[in-house]
């Protein structure tokens, strides 16, 4: 359990430095199982702060979604850094990004949360149907005590966890500049079980299932704006001459978009599973990315947001690099 | 606009499988085509005239053509344009045999293939652009790596034409594996007799400069203007003050205990040494791996080699090693070879008993030079029984399924050899074809196998067995009755050096599946390399005889002194552009290209291209995150235009 009181305090004296623009963390929501993202501007706005196993979001999106409207005449650039709350898997993200150089090192302050796991909202949902009321959330170990109208339930773990913590390997930042609490240790493997099992599929098999999935996309690019990483100035849907995806939604569209999305994650993708979370037709993204993790870490031995020392995956070139899949 | 569309029949090539009147016609109905032609052969002096025609006559704006391959015929047609004075980047050419008719049989899939290719290529034609190329300036110098004789042969010829020339040796001497060899066939001359005057030459020519003991450690630039490092390893002997009189290998405490590389490891030599007699340079050099001063800081109470060299004081034990940056013109490599190891291959016996040895081991052995003196003895005895096997590495699928080319010929000149020095030996030569297809060779061969030596063909699926039998090997072969021998000779295969990988990335060149360098046309360019300004000679780009070696040598001497005489050279016109509002300074790019064009603007935090190192290869285009990067001539439009009239 993270000591909120400490990281109150950490968000305060971050925001009361002056090469500091603002601080982005967590907050309760106004209803239900919600807890939003919240800025501090000011020292007083980390009252607001809290971490409970709600605190879904990735909030490295936040310094790459800031916009840069143009100087006006004689103004100077804001150059100050931006603080971020990151778990284990965000701060991958960070990492990545930095690999990226789409974030310079000093421009961000990396506060770090050990995470024993969170909650996937949809998975409490379908549990708690219909709640509006706010609930309290706590982690017990290997339970998550669920306070909801005055009564606690201890749920296992696994129950309300989505996939993505299950076989986290990350639990602490990798990267950070202060970390609230102490380390934490976790056994837990990603062994692509999900992955191998679909592999086994045949063709006609895997090929009918993506197209169910793809038929409901309604192409909102909720995934995009969610993932940390799809940061780029002009994304390639948006794009006119060429247009590589037509607007229109209808499969053969989707199905574009939805593999070309997945594809340019390859070797960037860190696994936060924000794309899934957002997408509001439920269509399982994760199992594209983490099948093309696991080519990548089988070919390359490549993981990526593991050191922002490392070159990006595809901008590296060794001679012995497997080429079996270059027909 | 106004495009020209010819259809070349390449005699019967194209035409025999695509309906060439059909396609014309059906080019005429493509958007903004003026003419569509066909004609017999459209590189003839006819066919080109029939589009100076056109382009006078029409006003042509564009040319496509389809007939072969760019690689053949692209410079002809473009300069077609430029002689009609149109830029002659206006040319799109369209590779219907190579592409189409000869991977094709059905004619009128194959003519419909045509149509598609055509129309794709008059859509992008559409928006092919203008480019102008630029010339940059010579240095008038060379490099050449690799001291054998295709890099002595190399050096020496454009040194002759008046440039200066620098040669790199890895090894202490110039010389090369031809150095080791006893006699060349088939003319039977003694082949350090051959060579050492060439040597000599080396040494002598005010246009040379000799980096021996050195090795090229990186290339960079382009045509024109290389500039290499070059590492020149502490020979711990200092090269001014020594004489090469040998009285410190005399005195060396290590004098005839070390095995001596030149002659195979069967000879011995000092911890300082030259590699043999006829050196060049005669310099001598420690070997840090025995001599006991660099390896334990003292040898006994005073280091023997020094108090011979006595006033001279060549000896420097603290050499350093001494990185020497040069500037050059054109390179030519000449790595050569190394020999198959025929202990990968264990039913042949070799290193299991020391009547086995291999072809080049049999040459110090039999050389006057050698640790023997010339005579033939295994073991301290002459042999009576001498069997000789080839295709050891070569030829053979589980190996290297090429042939190496030699080994036929010098097993029958190392038969021959034996016969001549011992008549009465009885010899058998297991052979699977005799190769000898040069001059003088099937004469050379003819003759061998009239001096009684037993020839016995083997199939190459049958493994020959060689097992110890006391003193002596049997050697069991299919179909032949087993031979009690007391030497055994392997003709072992060519292979390429072991660290050409490495070497090919330095120098940006490629390498064939084989493992060997990669020429840039078989056929037409076979001293050339990908890589502008570099070229290839002797056995680095395959196995061969000294006379091919030689060849070679000379034409790619002449290649390499044709840039340094012109004092110009013309760069490719295609190369990146990158869009500078939207680079984002990610440095993506950056160690994806091979070529070293892109350099980080600090200043503004973007990439720049330099256009005469790009050779618009396009792995930066392919790479960049934010799509900055175009690549002139194949820009997205042009591609996507293309793409669109293919599909239509």
């Amino acid at each position: 359990m993270v000591d909120e009181k400490e990281l109150r305090d950490v968000v305060k004296k971050t925001i009361s430095r002056d090469d500091v623009k603002y601080v982005v963390g967590y907050e309760k929501g106004t209803y239900g199982f919600q807890a939003t993202p919240c800025f501090a501007y000011k020292p007083e706005d980390a009252e607001k702060f809290i971490f409970s196993p709600l605190c879904v979001h990735n909030l490295t999106v936040f310094p790459m979604l800031e916009e840069k409207p143009p100087l006006r005449k004689g103004e100077e650039p804001d150059t100050r850094k931006i603080g971020v709350v990151v778990k284990g898997c965000d701060s991958r993200a960070i990492v990545q990004i930095l690999q990226e150089k789409g974030l310079e090192r000093d421009k961000v302050v990396i506060i770090g949360i050990p995470c024993s796991g969170v909650i996937d909202p949809k998975k409490i949902e379908a549990k708690f149907p219909g709640h509006i009321k706010k609930v309290e959330v706590n982690d017990e170990d290997d339970k998550f005590a669920v306070t909801v109208d005055g009564k606690t339930q201890k749920i296992p773990k696994d129950e309300l966890m989505p996939e993505k913590c299950k076989t986290c390997e990350y639990p602490n930042p990798v990267l950070y500049d202060i970390l609230i609490g102490k380390e934490i240790k976790s056994k837990k493997k990603e062994d692509y079980k999900k992955v191998n099992a679909f592999e086994k599929k045949s063709m006609k098999e895997k090929w009918d299932y993506w197209e169910k999935q793809f038929e409901k996309c309604i192409r909102c690019y909720a995934c995009r704006n969610a993932c940390p990483l799809c940061y780029c100035k002009e994304c390639m849907v948006d794009q006119l001459n060429p247009q590589w995806v037509r607007r229109s939604v209808n499969l053969s569209e989707n199905t574009a978009w939805n593999l070309l999305r997945a594809f340019h994650l390859a070797g960037r993708c860190i696994g936060c599973e924000q794309c899934e979370r957002a997408c509001p037709m439920g269509i399982p993204l994760m199992k594209l990315n983490k099948k093309i993790e696991k080519e990548i870490k089988e070919m390359f031995e490549y993981e990526a947001g593991i050191s922002a020392e490392e070159k990006p995956l595809l901008a590296m070139f060794k001679p012995d690099d497997p080429e079996e899949f270059i027909l | 606009m106004k495009i020209g569309v010819y259809i070349c029949q390449c005699g019967i090539n194209i035409a025999q499988t695509v309906d060439v009147e059909k396609v014309a016609e059906y080019a005429k109905t493509l958007p903004s085509v003026e003419v569509a032609r066909f004609y017999k052969y459209m590189c003839s002096d006819p066919g080109q005239e029939l589009i100076k025609k056109d382009i006078k006559e029409m006003k042509l704006d564009r040319v496509v053509v389809a007939s072969c391959s760019p690689r053949m015929h692209e410079p002809t047609f473009r300069a077609v344009l430029e002689d009609m004075g149109m830029n002659p980047y206006y040319f799109e050419m369209v590779n219907l045999r190579e592409h189409c008719s000869w991977v094709h049989e059905d004619k009128d899939r194959a003519t419909a293939k045509a149509m598609n290719l055509i129309s794709g290529a008059v859509a992008r034609a559409t928006f092919l652009e203008p480019l102008e190329k630029k010339e940059v300036s010579v240095i008038p110098k060379a490099m050449v790596v690799g001291g054998g004789i295709a890099g002595i042969q190399a050096a020496l010829e454009i040194a002759e034409k008046g440039f200066k020339v620098y040669l790199v040796e890895r090894n202490p001497s110039i010389g090369g594996h031809m150095a080791q060899l006893d006699k060349t066939f088939p003319t039977m001359d003694c082949s350090a007799c051959i060579l050492t005057p060439k040597m000599v030459d080396v040494a002598r020519h005010p246009n040379i400069e000799l980096f021996t003991y050195s090795e090229v450690q990186e290339v960079e630039g382009y045509i024109g203007n290389f500039k290499v490092k070059i590492k020149k390893k502490p020979r711990y002997v200092d090269t001014e003050k020594c004489v090469g009189c040998g009285a410190c290998a005399e005195a060396c405490r290590l004098h005839n205990r070390i095995d001596n590389e030149f002659d195979m490891n069967m000879g011995k030599r000092s911890a300082i040494y030259v590699p043999f007699p006829q050196a060049v340079p005669l310099k001598y050099t420690i070997d840090p791996q025995n001599c006991i001063t660099l390896k334990t800081g003292k040898c006994g109470d005073h280091a023997l080699c020094v108090e011979a060299c006595d006033d001279r004081n060549a000896i420097d034990f603290d050499q350093k090693e001494e990185i020497v940056e040069v500037e050059v013109g054109t390179i030519v490599v000449a790595t050569g070879y190394e020999l198959f190891d025929p202990a990968k291959k264990a039913e042949y016996g070799y290193g299991q008993s020391d009547n086995v040895i291999t072809g080049l081991e049999f040459e110090r052995l039999v050389s006057a030079s050698g640790p023997t003196e010339g005579h033939i003895e295994i073991n301290g005895k002459e042999p009576k029984n001498v069997v000789f096997v080839q295709c050891v590495g070569s030829r053979d699928k589980e190996t290297n399924e090429y042939c190496s080319r030699v080994c036929c010929m010098y097993t029958a000149k190392q038969a021959h050899m034996v016969k001549d020095k011992l008549p009465d030996a009885k010899l058998v030569v297991y052979y699977t074809d005799v190769r000898a297809f040069g001059k003088g060779f099937e004469e050379f061969y003819n003759r061998v196998e009239g001096e009684g030596i037993i020839y016995r063909r083997r199939e190459l699926d049958d493994p020959i067995k060689v097992n110890k039998k006391g003193d002596r090997v049997v050697v069991k072969a299919k179909g032949h009755p087993d031979i009690d021998a007391d030497l055994v000779v392997l003709a072992t295969g060519i292979i390429p050096k072991k660290d050409s990988k490495e070497f090919s990335r330095i120098l940006n060149i490629n390498q064939s599946a084989d493992g060997f360098f990669l020429e840039a046309h078989p056929k037409l360019r076979p001293l050339d390399t990908f890589t502008d300004g570099i070229f290839l000679a002797g056995c680095c780009q395959s196995p061969k005889d000294i006379p091919d070696a030689v060849a070679q040598a000379s034409g790619a001497a002449v290649r390499a002194a044709e840039p340094l005489a012109a004092g110009m050279v013309e760069i490719e016109a295609i190369s990146a552009i990158i869009d500078e509002d939207l680079c984002s300074g990610c440095r993506m790019c950056e160690d994806l290209c091979a070529y070293s064009a892109l350099e980080f603007d600090e200043k503004d935090k973007i990439m720049r291209v330099n256009d005469v190192l790009c050779k618009g290869c396009g792995s930066c285009a392919s790479a960049c995150p934010t799509g900055c990067i175009s690549m002139k001539h194949f820009d997205m439009k042009q591609l996507l235009a293309q793409i669109g009239g293919l599909v239509q």
